[in-house]
């Protein structure tokens, strides 16, 4: 597979959860890639927070998800 | 035209082109003869306790045919006494006043050999004195050149006693032989220097005779490491000017010196903050005439970008060179092949298949004609494809709009952020 596949399968994956009303809460970074933690509240956040562990590999997918990041943070500010 | 002269750290020049301290200054018929042919200062050969020399000194590196991509010298400083050298020096002056002659010195490391030195050639009317903390072989093995340039302590103390002396300007020439160049840098700027100079020459040894087995160049068989310069080592001598040029704590002038043997290699300098240049081995390879296709490519280069001049130039790209982490992520270029222009040789295709990301095709077209096409999804716009290609303009690297900035640092700034629910 072309590394452009690779990396749209990925962001599928992460496009997928944000539909779904996941957001990425955590991300840790070792030798194996990028390890995100995607949150998302049940119920207008009255119950529990539902939780989902995604593994990232391509380079084009960790920029990825960043820039989700930065432009969540932006927006937040 | 253009104003080219220059006012280096308070040493005024008709041009920004000097003679580095090299053979090519080592006496007053060459100097004068520089200067005759458009040099608008000199460097002079470093003055010193007069050496011995071996003979069989210097070497070249030639690459795929091109001759002198690089060159070593074995040479030592000046071998003549230093009276000899002054009488030249004043002759010089007398009949060049308005050019600028530095006299480069190199002497122990000691407070008392520093203030000599300094007194007898500033009475013979230097312009200002070069300081050699740089030069890498024989005299570094009694303690000075690169030796004592290698150690911040040492450069600054230097430093400080040949200022304690000197009445005009004091320009430091540091070694590149250091990881971090703006080290010894901020050491000559501590000791007070006016102005600092780079690069001196590199270790190297330039080769071995495969038939002879002997080093080259070599003396009676045997070989020492010499100091390498010329166009090979230009990237090193350019991006140690810029970051010298760009570190805050450094604003005194910088002399560039490494590689430069045109105009264009002058203006890269000056771009990055070089107030003026020194130039030895095109000087070396092609003789003193040089100098005026020099003029004329800068000047004419200066009247097209309608800069009157030479402070139009100086510093003006400092501020595009940063680290690393400060780069855009997001900024993407990619391969496009040009096939009116690419003549198939597969030059690209090989490269990129063989050692980049493969993203290159070899394809056929309906009429039979071979061509290639890259794989714009999958090309990261490493440049490799254009920089083997032989034709100029068969591969351009096209900008494709990517989104906002994002560098390195402010990623990981970014993620290291608690996220919360909106």
């Amino acid at each position: 597979m072309s590394s452009y596949k690779e990396f749209l399968a990925e962001k599928q994956k992460i496009d997928e959860l944000y539909k779904s009303g996941y957001e990425i809460t955590k991300v840790e970074e070792n030798l194996s890639g990028a390890f995100l933690t995607f949150e998302r509240s049940n119920l207008n956040g009255k119950s529990k927070v539902t939780q989902v562990k995604l593994q990232i590999l391509t380079a084009d997918a960790r920029k990825y998800f960043s820039n989700l990041i930065m432009a969540k943070q932006k927006n937040l500010v | 035209m253009a104003d080219l002269r220059v006012n280096f750290a308070g040493i005024q020049s008709p041009n920004p082109f000097w003679l580095a301290s090299a053979p090519p200054t080592n006496s007053g018929y060459q100097v004068q003869r520089a200067f005759e042919a458009g040099w608008g200062g000199a460097v002079w050969k470093t003055l010193g306790e007069p050496i011995l020399n071996v003979s069989s000194r210097f070497a070249g590196t030639h690459f795929n045919g091109q001759r002198v991509a690089g060159f070593n010298n074995i040479e030592l400083i000046t071998d003549r006494p230093l009276e000899e050298n002054l009488k030249e020096i004043y002759e010089t002056k007398k009949r060049f006043p308005n050019h600028a002659v530095i006299a480069s010195l190199m002497v122990e490391p000691k407070q008392e050999k520093w203030h000599e030195i300094v007194k007898k050639v500033q009475a013979v009317g230097v312009d200002g004195f070069e300081l050699n903390f740089g030069c890498p072989h024989g005299m570094a093995e009694r303690g000075m050149g690169a030796a004592s340039g290698q150690v911040p302590e040492l450069v600054e103390k230097q430093t400080y006693w040949a200022k304690e002396a000197a009445e005009v300007p004091v320009i430091v020439k540091l070694t590149p032989n250091i990881t971090d160049i703006t080290a010894t840098a901020y050491a000559a700027v501590q000791g007070g220097a006016d102005a600092i100079s780079m690069i001196n020459t590199i270790n190297s040894l330039a080769g071995v005779d495969i038939d002879s087995w002997k080093t080259i160049p070599n003396v009676a068989g045997k070989g020492a490491h010499g100091g390498y310069c010329g166009p090979a080592v230009k990237p090193i001598a350019l991006n140690m000017v810029a970051e010298c040029a760009r570190h805050p704590e450094l604003n005194v002038p910088i002399s560039g010196i490494g590689g430069i043997s045109n105009w264009q290699d002058t203006v890269e300098f000056m771009l990055m903050g070089a107030g003026c240049v020194q130039v030895c081995t095109a000087a070396m390879h092609h003789g003193f005439s040089i100098v005026e296709d020099m003029i004329d490519g800068l000047n004419n280069y200066l009247d097209g970008k309608g800069i009157a001049a030479l402070d139009g130039l100086i510093g003006k790209s400092v501020h595009t060179y940063s680290d690393w982490g400060n780069l855009d992520l997001n900024y993407k270029v990619v391969a496009r092949i040009n096939n009116d222009v690419c003549i198939n040789c597969n030059k690209c295709h090989i490269a990129c298949e063989d050692t980049s990301h493969q993203c290159i095709d070899m394809l056929t077209a309906e009429s039979g004609a071979a061509y290639l096409k890259v794989r714009e999804e999958d090309c990261v716009g490493c440049n490799l494809c254009s920089i083997v290609c032989p034709v100029d303009g068969a591969i351009d690297m096209v900008e494709i709009p990517n989104g906002e900035p994002m560098t390195w640092n402010e990623r990981q700034a970014a993620i290291k952020l608690p996220i919360c629910h909106s």
